[in-house]
């Protein structure tokens, strides 16, 4: 018997909520489950960061159901807290050595892997024993994440992770979290660094006015639509997204030949906010046809 | 549902002993110098009363209330409200880690540390001067009062750590003082409307009213078994309703506290 969503994913239903009269969510619908490393992208004060927030129980919704891992998480309940690390964008670190750090915060995460983290500051290149107070922002944040991964929680929520990073941590980061992925582990990284999460996040999920508009895998994006570069600018019905670049234009279109093409993540998004009920159509359109559209 | 562990709770006390233990060796330190300071500059004066329990009182007091006031404070700052609260522990945990702290925790550690400290500056005075003030006595019954006084008085302090972002010991202090002020005008509206009969050139002359009342039999037959019972009242309210209500609405106020 297979395990439901809702004991092993997130599952979130007509959720509304707002910081003023004025809802940021209106009647939102999300269900994730293990396995994925997903994708949240979304403009500047699309809610993101809330999402997250709304997720692991810091923020409680106005009205609708918000079930994660089978926890309500409005009640902050220490058994699904057991299981979520949630790194935010603004984060704190207390001013103790790392070690001292493991050997205090550890404890409180069951499954917590010893060994992985070690692994994981040798990754990234940082000293167990140093004074986190010390350490730069960018290696602050790798020992934060270090440390989330090897809680081995089963919901990873990264907010902004690869923001202050360096060149080779954002690679050492992509190559941890990719080897990181289980299983029944959900990581939901939000994001507007899209190209530093190029080839990690998938499925893809875009939020915008108080809505999920988009909630696809890369494979459904390459089978949908079909990016190519040509020399005059675009025009036709066929035409879901252009824009002008080196040499020539960027043209998103249905891909009617089969021929996958690689979309990169920042020309899927703008396509999907550009022509959010297009998108929607085509690709509702596919998966009501078995994918046959 | 899991919202209690023993195992938790210890997890939340040394995490909070173990990053705060610094600032504890400060104010210790600071404290134990002022001690010092004071004893052995009152006993060269040949001033040799009983300092140590005048001493006791403001840090048990004064001390207390600034350490419940400020307990709470990550809770209102950036990113550590993030971090605590995501912290593995059910609320109920968080908060009675917090209670323990600051309520068994800071009022024996305080008696404590002041035992230890002016047994030790005391003993150093005798043999210096061969002389010195008396000895602090913790079990003394009116420690032990004023500890209980602490216990239930510190929850008002409690309530304004969880609520108030910044400034939570001035604002909680300022917000007793505008309870007195509008208790005080209360008594005093009801006072003047009872009594009104009885002023005389703005001021409210009792004694006709009382001797009245006295050649009733009034004063001994009604008035002082309300006053007794009103007493009794009081009594109960402060010492068993006032911390448990302190507590519970504490306690709500994190549980449902958002950031």
């Amino acid at each position: 018997m297979t395990e439901s969503v809702t004991e092993t994913g997130i599952e979130i239903k007509n959720l509304c909520f707002g910081y003023t009269k004025e809802r940021l969510f209106n009647n939102l619908d999300l269900s994730l489950r293990g396995g994925s490393i997903y994708g949240l992208l979304g403009k500047n004060g699309a809610g993101k960061t809330s999402l997250l927030k709304l997720i692991c129980g810091l923020r409680i919704p106005d009205s609708g159901a918000c079930s994660v891992l089978g926890w309500e998480p409005r009640n902050r309940p220490a058994s699904l807290l057991e299981d979520i690390y949630f790194l935010p964008e603004e984060f704190y670190i207390p001013p103790i050595s790392g070690e001292l750090y493991r050997q205090i915060y550890a404890p409180f995460y069951p499954r917590f892997s010893g060994e992985a983290f070690r692994d994981y500051l040798g990754e990234f290149d940082l000293p167990e024993k140093k004074r986190l107070s010390e350490m730069s922002y960018g290696q602050k944040k790798k020992f934060l994440l270090a440390f989330g991964l090897a809680t081995r929680c089963r919901l990873v929520l990264l907010d902004e992770p690869t923001n202050g990073l360096d060149i080779p941590s954002k690679s050492q980061f992509r190559k941890l979290l990719a080897g990181a992925g289980q299983e029944e582990r959900i990581i939901l990284i939000s994001t507007h660094q899209v190209r530093d999460m190029e080839n990690l996040i998938d499925p893809i999920i875009i939020l915008d006015e108080g809505q999920i508009i988009f909630q696809q895998p890369m494979y459904e994006v390459t089978r949908c639509l079909q990016v190519e570069i040509q020399m005059e600018q675009p025009s036709g019905d066929g035409v879901l997204y252009s824009e002008k670049a080196l040499g020539g234009y960027v043209v998103v279109r249905r891909n009617e030949s089969g021929e996958e093409t690689q979309l990169d993540l920042e020309t899927l998004f703008n396509t999907v906010i550009a022509n959010r009920d297009r998108i929607g159509q085509l690709f509702a359109a596919r998966s009501s046809t078995g994918g046959a559209a | 549902m899991n919202t209690f562990s023993i195992k938790r709770l210890a997890l939340l006390l040394r995490r909070d002993f173990s990053i705060g233990y610094k600032s504890v060796l400060i104010a210790m330190a600071a404290v134990g110098g002022f001690v010092i300071l004071v004893s052995v500059l009152s006993t060269l004066g040949r001033e040799l009363g009983p300092i140590h329990e005048q001493m006791y009182v403001p840090l048990l007091f004064l001390g207390g209330y600034i350490v419940t006031s400020l307990i709470f404070k990550e809770l209102h700052l950036n990113g550590q409200s993030v971090f605590y609260l995501t912290l593995p522990g059910s609320s109920l945990e968080k908060y009675l880690s917090k209670l323990l702290v600051t309520t068994v925790g800071y009022a024996f550690g305080s008696l404590f540390f002041y035992t230890a400290v002016s047994s030790a500056v005391e003993g150093i005075n005798r043999l210096i001067f061969g002389y010195g003030h008396p000895f602090f006595n913790p079990f003394e019954r009116s420690t032990m009062i004023f500890i209980a006084v602490y216990l239930v008085t510190q929850a008002v302090f409690l309530v304004g750590s969880v609520y108030f972002r910044k400034l939570a010991f001035i604002k909680t202090n300022l917000y007793l003082w505008l309870f007195g002020i509008v208790v005080a005008i209360l008594v005093g509206v009801i006072g003047w409307l009872i009594f009104r009969d009885y002023a005389v050139d703005r001021h409210i002359e009792l004694e006709p009213y009382f001797q009245r009342l006295g050649d009733t039999g009034q004063l001994q037959g009604v008035l002082e078994p309300m006053a007794e019972k009103f007493w009794r009242v009081a009594k109960v309210l402060f010492w068993g309703v006032m911390a448990p209500v302190c507590w519970v609405v504490s306690y709500l106020r994190l549980r449902e506290t958002e950031v």
